[in-house]
C-alpha cells in the first residue's frame, strides 16, 4: 500500500435524486485502510446506490466523497484515474464475452498501467491459481459456470492491485451451491486485509468477515456497529424488524 | 440455338459491345467500394454519436445534426439524392460522375449504417460499460476495447445485407449518365434492339456478385463466432 489515508474512503453527506426520486438521502461514512464494512437493508434501501456513488458510477447530486483525501465529486478530477484503484465487482459479474479468461485480467492492466504483458499475465496467473481456477485461462466466458464467472470478476478487479474493493451484491445471481466458492474468495481477500465495501444480504459473511455492518433504509444510513452488536443487540427498531425478517 | 448464337454476336461479339459490360462492371465496383468505406466511415461515426448520447447525454448538438442528418437521407429517395448533388451541389465545380455517385451513395449507405451500429451498440449490456469503466477505462476506451467489437459482432450480418443493397442500388447511376453495369448493358440494347440477352446478362452478374459477396459475409461471420463458442 502506498501511503496511508486515515480515512481510505469518507462519504459526506452523500445525496442522489434520480428525477423527482430521491434515494440518497445524506449519507455519511467512514472506511479506514484494511477495513471490511458491510452493507445491508431491503431492496430499494439505496444501498447499490450508494456504493455506486462512491467510484461514481452514479454521479450523487449532493454531498462529497473523498477516497484518499481529494474530493473526487469535483469535476475537475480524473476520475478514470482513480477508479484505477477502486476495484467492482458486480452482481452480473459483466465479463467481457469476446476475451478469453486471461484476457479479460491483463487488458486493463497491460493499457492503463503500462505495465509488462508477461508481468500481468504472471500476476493474473498467481490470482487464478489462488482462486482454483488457474486452468481456465483460456476459456471464454460463456463456457464458465456462475461461480467461476465471479471469482474470475473478482481476479480483474485485483489484477489492478486496487487499494479498495466495492462489491455489489456479488453472490445474488448466484446459484446457491455456488455462494459458497464466491464467499470463500471474499474472506480470503479480508484476512489479507483488503480493505472492502460490500453490498450483500449474506448475514453470515457478515457476521463472521465485517468489522463493521450498516443498515441502510429508505435512503437513510439507519445503524452502523461492530457485527456483534449489529446482529446481538440492534438499537433502531426498523433494523430489529428486518432482522427479525432475514435471519430465520 | 442459332438464333441465340446469332443474338449474343449481335450483342456482344459485334463491334466489341462486351466491353460495355465489362467497362460497366469496373464502374459498378468501383463506387461501390469507395460508397461502402464512405458508408462505413459516416455510419459509424454517427451511429457512435448517437449512441454515446443516448447512454450518457453528451454530445447533445452532433447528435442534433447526425438526427438531421438521418432524417434528410432516410426521408428521400437516393435517386434524387444523387441528382441533386451531381447537378446542383456539384455543378458549377468539375467533380466527375463517377464521384458524385461515390460521395451520394456513400452519404446514403451512411445514414443507413448509422442505424445499424446505433442498435449494435445499444444492445450491448450496459454492465459492460460499467464494468470497463469501473477498471478505469475511459468512455471511448470501453468503447473502442469493448463495446465496439461486441456490437461489430452482433450487426455483421445486417452491415453485410446493407452493402449488397448498395450494390444493387448503384444501378442508378445511370441517371447521371454514369456508365455503370446496368447503363453498359442498357446502352447494347439501345444499339441492337435485342432487350433480352444484355438485360438477362446483367442481371446474372449482379445475382453472381451478391452471392459471392452473402458468401464472404457468412464466412467472416463464422470466423467471429469461433471467438465465442
Amino acid at each position: 500500500m502506498n501511503g496511508s489515508y486515515d480515512p481510505l474512503i469518507q462519504a459526506i453527506g452523500v445525496r442522489k435524486s434520480f428525477g423527482d426520486n430521491e434515494v440518497l438521502k445524506g449519507i455519511d461514512l467512514d472506511v479506514r485502510q484494511g477495513e471490511v464494512v458491510v452493507i445491508i437493508g431491503p431492496s430499494g434501501s439505496g444501498k447499490s446506490t450508494f456504493l455506486r456513488c462512491l467510484n461514481l458510477l452514479e454521479v450523487p447530486t449532493g454531498g462529497k466523497i473523498l477516497f484518499e483525501g481529494e474530493d473526487i465529486t469535483d469535476r475537475k478530477v480524473n476520475i478514470d484515474r482513480h477508479r484505477q484503484k477502486m476495484g467492482m465487482v458486480f452482481q452480473h459479474f459483466n465479463l467481457f464475452p469476446h476475451m478469453n479468461v486471461l484476457k479479460n485480467l491483463t487488458l486493463a492492466p497491460v493499457k492503463l498501467q503500462g505495465r509488462k504483458p508477461e508481468e500481468v499475465r504472471e500476476y493474473a496467473m498467481s490470482l487464478l491459481a489462488r482462486v482454483g481456477l488457474a486452468d481456465r485461462a483460456d476459456a471464454y466466458p460463456s463456457q464458465l459456470s456462475g461461480g467461476q464467472k465471479q471469482r474470475i470478476a473478482i481476479v480483474r478487479a485485483l489484477c489492478m492491485r486496487p487499494e479498495v474493493m466495492l462489491f455489489d451484491e456479488p453472490t445474488s445471481a448466484l446459484d446457491p451451491e455456488m455462494v459458497g466458492e464466491v464467499l470463500n474468495v471474499m474472506r480470503d481477500l479480508a484476512n489479507e486485509k483488503m480493505t472492502m465495501i460490500v453490498v450483500t444480504h449474506e448475514m453470515g459473511f457478515a457476521r463472521e468477515v465485517a468489522n463493521r455492518v450498516v443498515f441502510m433504509d429508505e435512503g437513510v444510513l439507519v445503524e452502523e456497529n461492530t457485527p456483534e452488536e449489529f446482529f446481538g443487540s440492534p438499537k433502531n427498531e426498523r433494523l430489529r424488524s428486518f432482522l427479525s425478517k432475514v435471519l430465520v | 440455338m442459332k438464333e441465340f448464337q446469332e443474338s449474343f454476336y449481335l450483342n456482344f461479339i459485334e463491334d466489341d459491345r462486351w466491353e460495355y459490360i465489362v467497362d460497366g462492371l469496373a464502374v459498378t465496383l468501383k463506387v461501390t467500394f469507395f460508397a461502402v468505406i464512405i458508408g462505413i466511415l459516416l455510419g459509424f461515426l454517427v451511429g457512435i454519436i448517437r449512441s454515446t448520447y443516448e447512454r450518457t447525454g453528451r454530445l447533445k448538438v452532433l447528435n442534433a445534426v447526425c438526427k438531421a442528418y438521418l432524417t434528410v437521407i432516410r426521408g428521400t429517395p437516393v435517386l434524387v439524392q444523387l441528382l441533386i448533388i451531381y447537378f446542383v451541389i456539384f455543378a458549377s465545380t468539375n467533380v466527375s460522375k463517377e464521384l458524385a455517385a461515390v460521395i451520394a451513395f456513400g452519404v446514403n449507405s451512411g445514414a443507413y449504417v448509422a442505424e445499424i451500429c446505433r442498435s449494435g451498440i445499444m444492445s450491448i449490456d450496459i454492465g459492460q460499460l460499467e464494468a470497463g469503466r469501473s477498471l478505469g477505462f475511459s468512455y471511448w476506451q470501453t468503447m473502442w476495447y469493448i463495446i465496439l467489437p461486441q456490437a461489430l459482432k452482433n450487426v455483421l450480418p445486417a452491415l453485410g445485407n446493407e452493402f449488397i443493397v448498395l450494390l444493387k442500388e448503384t444501378s442508378v447511376s445511370g441517371y447521371i449518365a454514369l456508365g455503370d453495369l446496368t447503363k453498359g448493358g442498357d446502352i447494347i440494347r439501345s444499339r441492337t434492339y435485342d432487350p433480352f440477352l444484355p438485360l438477362i446478362a446483367v442481371a446474372v452478374i449482379y445475382l453472381a456478385l451478391v452471392m459471392v459477396f452473402s458468401h464472404f459475409v457468412t464466412l467472416l461471420e463464422r470466423r467471429l463466432k469461433q471467438s465465442e463458442r
